[in-house]
């Protein structure tokens, strides 16, 4: 094992680990229920380090990419029907982070909404044809490290740290009426749900075998897993906690993405700002790649096309089609005027309803050991895969009227 | 069968007109005003960009405007609190906003105990 490639593996996993939805309902659950969600966070890193970790060791030993599994663990008919939500699904995620991308570039410059989507998307699709995927992965993830200045800014407004710890601690906050019970239930669904996007799984498998790893691999596979997503889970925490800290007082449940960056401006300031924003865009931008790398992964694996971005973009070419139709698609949707906040809502619906179909497959071959052989899950893989598998289920089956008993969360 | 109730309730709710029915976008108002108000103190103490304090200025209008138009009695004291915001100008005092937040967070506070 590389320490090098080790350090990059985890900073990378750090730096791409926030999205749109983190932010959003991180800053959201702070403000609403102070620290009583940080629990829902920890338990969520949990489970995507679990299923992250199945799903490249997977890619390592038996060489085969979540669609794949789909299709021959789930049948035909199935298999397109789960292609077809986790379609939907990604594509409003990623609209809603090049939504994003346009909005952080808006903040940068004052320059109009549209264009800046326009300027952002032709850059992001710009890097994903010029650069291999090991740098269009490591590009965005380590320069979304600029994310780091939330933990700062977190130290820098002398946080009530007992308080934060205690979050930790599984609860319920006492006292709720039954409707603030419900917009809890609410978020606590949200987060499971961004935390564990199925996206996530589909890249980071894809990505092993675009990287070629073997079994030699996978002890690296777990240490990027668990601490790379542990440490990267702390940003979504440390976001949390100072809209707790900041914006509950002052009564503001923040509507809007920019919002989230007054957290690092308010102990320093317009660099803070800066620097915020900065690690914003990047780790969205980041998500905006792997949501559409992730469909294009998804309908060429299942149709057995030639598919990754270690070939050049004309080696692969109904793979290059899609995922630059994918971009110019969600592109179409912002352009339609939709409001991002408004699509991460609908991404994050989605996508509690995609996951257990997208993570059963995963569990049953990773616990296969005519696969997988003396990598097969043991005992206590197979028990937490089987927990976090419940819990998703749950989850989207609560999600739907969740959503509609709370106006989406407004109560 | 008391939770079932519940429930059923408040999808019915969620289907109905009047203030119960415009209660999330008081709330929403409300917290924008809020929102307002944090740029405003933070700009004049310049600690932000000039580019950033526009743009969350102008989506915060935006928002307020849809808001206002999605009240199903727009001529309520609630309506006519978010369009007394609405009226601001965009550099108004921090103070003057976390007025109209106040009178919104009371308003809020009536309708959700009746």
């Amino acid at each position: 094992m590389n320490p090098l490639e080790l350090t990059l593996g985890i900073m990378t996993a750090v730096g791409g680990f926030v999205d749109i939805s983190e932010l959003v309902f991180a800053a959201k659950a702070g403000s609403t229920f102070g620290y009583a969600l940080i629990w829902v966070f920890a338990l969520s890193t949990g489970g995507i380090m679990v299923f992250g970790e199945m799903s490249g060791r997977v890619a390592a030993v038996a060489k085969q990419p979540v669609f794949n599994l789909m299709r021959h663990r789930l049948g035909l008919k199935l298999g397109l029907v789960t292609l077809a939500a986790s379609l939907v699904a990604n594509l409003i995620t990623c609209a809603a982070e090049v939504g994003g991308v346009a909005l952080i570039l808006r903040y940068l410059t004052g320059l109009p909404y549209p264009l800046m989507a326009v300027v952002g998307t032709a850059v992001l699709m710009a890097s994903m044809w010029v650069l291999p995927f090991k740098w269009i992965e490591r590009i965005y993830g380590l320069l979304g490290l600029f994310m780091i200045a939330f933990i700062a800014a977190l130290v820098a407004i002398k946080a009530p740290w007992g308080q934060i710890a205690g979050g930790f601690v599984p609860q319920i906050p006492h006292g709720l009426s039954t409707k603030e019970l419900l917009v809890f239930g609410y978020f606590a669904v949200a987060i499971v749900s961004a935390v564990m996007f199925p996206y996530e799984a589909y890249f980071y498998s894809s990505g092993g075998i675009e990287e070629e790893w073997g079994p030699k691999d996978l002890p690296m596979n777990k240490i990027t897993c668990t601490v790379g997503f542990g440490l990267g889970s702390l940003l979504s925490i440390a976001i949390l906690a100072s809209s707790a800290q900041l914006f509950t007082p002052a009564n503001v449940d923040p509507q809007l993405l920019g919002s989230s960056a007054l957290e690092v401006a308010i102990p320093f300031g317009w660099i803070g700002l800066l620097i915020a924003l900065l690690g914003m865009l990047f780790a969205i931008s980041g998500a905006a790649i792997e949501t559409c790398m992730a469909n294009a992964y998804g309908i060429s694996q299942f149709f057995g096309w030639e598919w990754g971005r270690h070939r050049k973009p004309w080696q692969a070419p109904r793979f290059t089609v899609t995922w630059i139709v994918l971009f110019l698609a969600a592109l179409g949707i912002i352009l339609t005027g939709v409001d991002p906040m408004q699509l991460v809502e609908y991404a994050v619906l989605f996508s509690i309803l995609v996951l257990p179909l997208t993570y059963l497959p995963l569990l049953l071959l990773a616990g296969d050991k005519s696969y997988m052989k003396e990598h097969a899950n043991g005992r206590f893989g197979k028990t937490l895969g089987w927990f976090y598998f419940a819990l998703i289920t749950v989850a989207a089956i609560g999600a739907l009227p969740l959503y509609f008993l709370t106006s989406g969360g407004q109560g | 069968m008391r939770k079932l109730l519940l429930i059923l309730f408040a999808l019915c709710g969620a289907c109905s007109k009047g203030p119960q029915a415009d209660l999330p976008s008081i709330g929403e108002a409300r917290t924008l005003g809020a929102e307002w108000a944090l740029i405003n103190e933070q700009a004049a103490e310049q600690k932000l960009t000039a580019s950033y304090v526009a743009t969350m200025r102008s989506s915060i209008r935006q928002q307020l405007q849809t808001t206002a138009r999605s009240l199903t009695q727009p001529n309520s004291p609630y309506g006519a609190e978010i369009q007394a915001l609405l009226q601001q100008p965009d550099d108004a005092p921090p103070q003057q906003l976390r007025g109209h937040v106040t009178r919104l967070k009371q308003i809020e506070d009536s309708l959700e105990s009746a």
